[in-house]
């Protein structure tokens, strides 16, 4: 290739960089020592509504003061000092520039959710001249994962928690118990006649029952107190630092306000009642099973005499000689 | 036993080079911590150690016994140069560095649990101490590596913490191992590098130029 041939070679190769550099769905940005701006995408000029002429030379922390800080510039040094890459999470940072986000999800972050990276950039000595960062769009994978979350511990028709993530606190308040001692109990109920209720007036109503009973129970607990929907028609509510008395009448509260709600599906004025079993966490237990289990057989007791009352399990204390 | 793997590998004339690079590249990459940390790192003298890879569990496990829970920044780095680089914490290094690295400045959101803290300020720090050693042993072998993100496992009891499907078994291992500790604070920990027979070539030949400098 003669002289020329080789310029203009690396003419053309130069636009096509600068168009991938602006074509890419990504921010980039480049920044010298001084951490003044040498580089500043199509991406960046979109998204930051600042234009490359008006930020070009600057310094970075003109536009975007809250990177000042000892982290960012503790990254820079890094980067500058041993050509080091330097990665900024979405999970840990949510974002290293504030930009709006452009999704269209129900859930709504504040601000894009990125994922960065900063590294060195370096000039024919291999001197590392300046650095550059990308900048990725997390927010939708951000939003997908907050909605599996959410799948992964709620009920699908009530809303509530489910029964998976009552069983993953039960088993830490059940070992944060045992190793420290201390107090909670649970409280299991279950709808009195809801097959009579799914039978007489469809499985809709049956539905609209559960949500209803949810979610006025829901009112008569604490922030602290969980609740779940444990089964078909039985719901369990896990209650810290409750001793089995405080839970009994948190338990007698359910059931009166369940008696005399009137639930109204399509016209129809529907009164269900509720049994109910309460247990509390005792340091000779072995597994969160066997307070399951306790409170399980309480419910039974609460059913088998005859319904619309509360059992509190049975417990003989050993005696210690 | 091995021994006879070194000596397949490297002759004792290019062990010794490569302890002189690391020496050299550790002291630098100490020197330029604590400006980029504000606080000193010791990093003691580097071993190189060659063994079969699967003999690296045991081997990283009987250095990190004495810590019980350990935390564990790793990154793969990319050049000539390439491999692994694990860097174990000792229990509650975490928690000592969050003090030691936000002087008084508080950055971080009030909702973000202690754990999440401790993550991020362990990868940072880690991929600034595993940066400083990868990217000095590099520069002085004349290549330019870049690297992963880092990822961590946190404050896991050591025998859990590393696997034996860890690595690949087919390799043999080339372990650099340094051992550093903060002078501030109770931070202390090991680092190893772990590169194999793909860097092996390109090795020897790094050193006979790195030694043709001074001849």
């Amino acid at each position: 290739m003669d002289e020329g041939g080789v310029a203009g070679f690396y003419r053309t190769i130069r636009m096509i960089f600068q168009q991938i550099f602006d074509a890419i769905n990504l921010g980039i940005v480049i920044l010298d020592r001084d951490l003044k701006v040498q580089g500043w995408n199509r991406w960046m000029e979109v998204h930051s509504g600042i234009p490359v002429n008006d930020i070009i030379n600057t310094d970075i922390f003109n536009s975007f003061p809250h990177l000042n800080n000892s982290k960012f510039i503790r990254s820079c040094k890094s980067v500058f000092t041993f050509g080091n890459f330097c990665f900024f999470s979405q999970k840990l940072h949510h974002y290293l520039f504030p930009f709006k986000t452009t999704s269209y999800s129900d859930f709504r972050f504040d601000y894009m959710q990125q994922s960065c990276a900063m590294g060195p950039l370096r000039n024919d000595n291999n001197e590392i001249t300046n650095l550059f960062i990308y900048v990725q769009d997390m927010t939708e994978v951000a939003v997908y994962e907050h909605k599996l979350v959410e799948m992964n511990m709620r009920d699908g028709l009530t809303g509530i928690y489910n029964r998976r993530f009552l069983e993953t606190k039960l088993k830490e308040e059940f070992n944060r118990h045992k190793r420290y001692g201390g107090v909670f109990s649970i409280i299991m109920f279950d709808i009195d006649f809801f097959k009579k209720v799914n039978d007489t007036y469809g499985h809709q109503c049956g539905d609209f029952i559960l949500k209803s009973i949810s979610s006025r129970v829901a009112t008569l607990i604490r922030n602290v107190d969980f609740m779940a929907r444990y089964g078909g028609e039985e719901f369990c509510c896990l209650l810290p630092e409750t001793g089995i008395q405080a839970a009994t009448a948190v338990a007698e509260r359910f059931r009166s306000a369940i008696e005399h709600q009137e639930n109204n599906f399509d016209g129809n004025l529907i009164k269900v009642t509720i049994s109910l079993g309460v247990a509390e966490f005792k340091v000779e237990m072995e597994s969160p099973h066997s307070l399951i289990k306790k409170t399980d057989e309480a419910l039974y007791r609460a059913k088998r005499e005859g319904r619309n009352r509360i059992s509190v399990m049975e417990w003989e204390e050993t005696v210690h000689p | 036993m091995m021994e006879t793997h070194e000596e397949q590998i490297f002759t004792s004339e290019e062990l010794e080079i490569l302890q002189e690079i690391m020496n050299i590249a550790f002291g630098k990459s100490a020197a330029d911590l604590a400006d980029v940390i504000d606080t000193h790192v010791v990093l003691n003298v580097p071993f190189i150690d060659i063994m079969q890879v699967t003999d690296l569990p045991s081997y990283i496990l009987n250095y990190v016994k004495d810590y019980r829970n350990i935390s564990i920044v790793e990154q793969n780095f990319w050049g000539r140069f390439k491999g692994d680089a694990l860097l174990v914490f000792s229990s509650g290094s975490g928690k000592e560095l969050i003090t030691m690295l936000q002087h008084g400045e508080n950055t971080s959101l009030e909702s973000d649990p202690i754990e999440i803290l401790e993550r991020e300020t362990l990868m940072e720090v880690g991929n600034i101490i595993i940066g400083a050693c990868v990217g000095k042993l590099a520069e002085l072998l004349k290549d330019v590596v870049t690297y992963t993100p880092p990822m961590i496992i946190l404050e896991r009891f050591y025998n859990d913490a590393i696997s034996e499907n860890h690595f690949d078994p087919d390799k043999t291992a080339i372990v650099l191992k340094t051992d550093f500790s903060f002078t501030e604070g109770n931070v202390s920990g090991f680092l190893f590098l772990i590169t194999s027979n793909d860097s092996i070539q390109w090795m020897k030949e790094a050193l006979r130029v790195f030694i043709a400098q001074y001849e």
